[in-house]
């Protein structure tokens, strides 16, 4: 029997990539079907599709490191470099949303009457919700360290109270942030201060959603003993995610709710 | 005539050797058995049936749902009849 003579992963083969391309395929004309025809199928086919991709690429992964041990440190280290170039190209991502904003919030159009915000925008208060969101992010950010510290010194009980508390603020952020929605004075069609502060905030709250996601599979791994304390990249690749998602929030606040209003 | 007992003394936890259980018993070990048997299965079918039945399910979609697209926009790129 051959073993290899390096410390490095080769994976058996595998045919997520190909269904993962598939889903992509069939979500865009999907919805180019759906604009155009009223049919959903094509393009729900494609979100099944990608769901199943997701957890059985993701389950694979999580075979190969815990229970078949290819997970060596430079295989980790691999692994941080692609969660780091990962969580930039986001970074990315959100500046271009930041730019628009403030391309047209920098130098208002006449047709928006010359001021920020336009002429009919009722901001919301930025000392209302939007600061108790903050305060619950910035919360979820010290109960996600709470349960790393835990996690490396073995507490597991502590670990698992500390990153249930943490997706339980992230849900109460998405909840808070959906009543916002639900109540603001002002739509996505609104202008520019519309699309700018929808899009702008509606990707964070996507992010929101999956970085509680990530974490909520993080603590399911976690009661089933799967993290040690000295190897648990899975954890800290989202607890990075979720602190990168807390700085975008800041950002937004500072930004758009605190001096855009 | 032999002590009578009216209650055992109280056990403490720390008394024991069995670990103390906190949600659920460690199956790590027993996943690492399975998945490190070495047939050449590969890691996405190594649990057999479940695994086949998933893979299969998701073949088939990917598969049939490529085609229903193919279909989809050779039809959408029909020009509309006046």
């Amino acid at each position: 029997m051959a073993h290899q003579a390096h410390a490095y992963h080769m994976v058996d083969p595998s045919p997520w990539p190909l269904t993962g391309a598939i889903a992509a395929l069939l979500m865009t004309s999907g919805l180019a079907i759906w604009f155009h025809f009223h049919s959903t199928v094509l393009m729900t086919l494609g979100l099944i599709l990608l769901l199943l991709t997701m957890y059985q690429w993701w389950r694979d992964i999580i075979r190969e490191g815990t229970f078949q041990g290819h997970h060596t440190p430079p295989v980790q280290k691999g692994l941080r470099y692609g969660m780091i170039l990962f969580i930039t190209s986001e970074v990315f991502f959100f500046l271009g949303f930041f730019w628009a904003f403030y391309h047209s919030s920098l130098a208002p159009t006449p047709e928006l009457g010359g001021c920020w915000p336009p002429t009919g925008i009722t901001p919301l208060d930025p000392f209302e919700v939007p600061l108790l969101n903050t305060a619950v992010l910035l919360a979820s950010g010290v109960t996600v360290t709470w349960a790393h510290h835990s996690i490396m010194e073995g507490e597991r009980k502590q670990a698992i109270q500390s990153l249930t508390l943490t997706i339980l603020l992230g849900l109460y952020f998405t909840a808070l942030q959906a009543t916002e929605y639900y109540e603001a004075p002002f739509t996505i069609a609104d202008g520019v201060y519309g699309s700018t502060f929808f899009v702008a905030t509606g990707f964070h709250g996507l992010h929101v959603i999956i970085g509680s996601t990530f974490l909520a599979v993080c603590l399911l791994r976690q009661v089933q003993y799967h993290f040690t304390s000295e190897h648990h990249f899975g954890f800290e690749a989202a607890a990075w995610y979720w602190h990168f998602v807390d700085v975008v929030w800041l950002f937004l606040y500072v930004s758009i709710y605190w001096w855009g209003s | 005539s032999p002590t009578i007992f009216f209650a055992t003394p109280t056990k403490l936890v720390s008394e024991s050797n069995a670990p103390v259980e906190y949600m659920g018993a460690n199956k790590v070990p027993d996943l690492q058995r399975i998945f490190q048997a070495s047939e050449e299965i590969p890691v996405h079918l190594k649990r057999g049936v479940s695994d086949r039945l998933l893979y299969r399910t998701t073949m088939a979609l990917t598969v049939g749902g490529a085609l229903y697209c193919l279909v989809a926009l050779y039809i959408a790129a029909q020009p509309k009849n006046k």
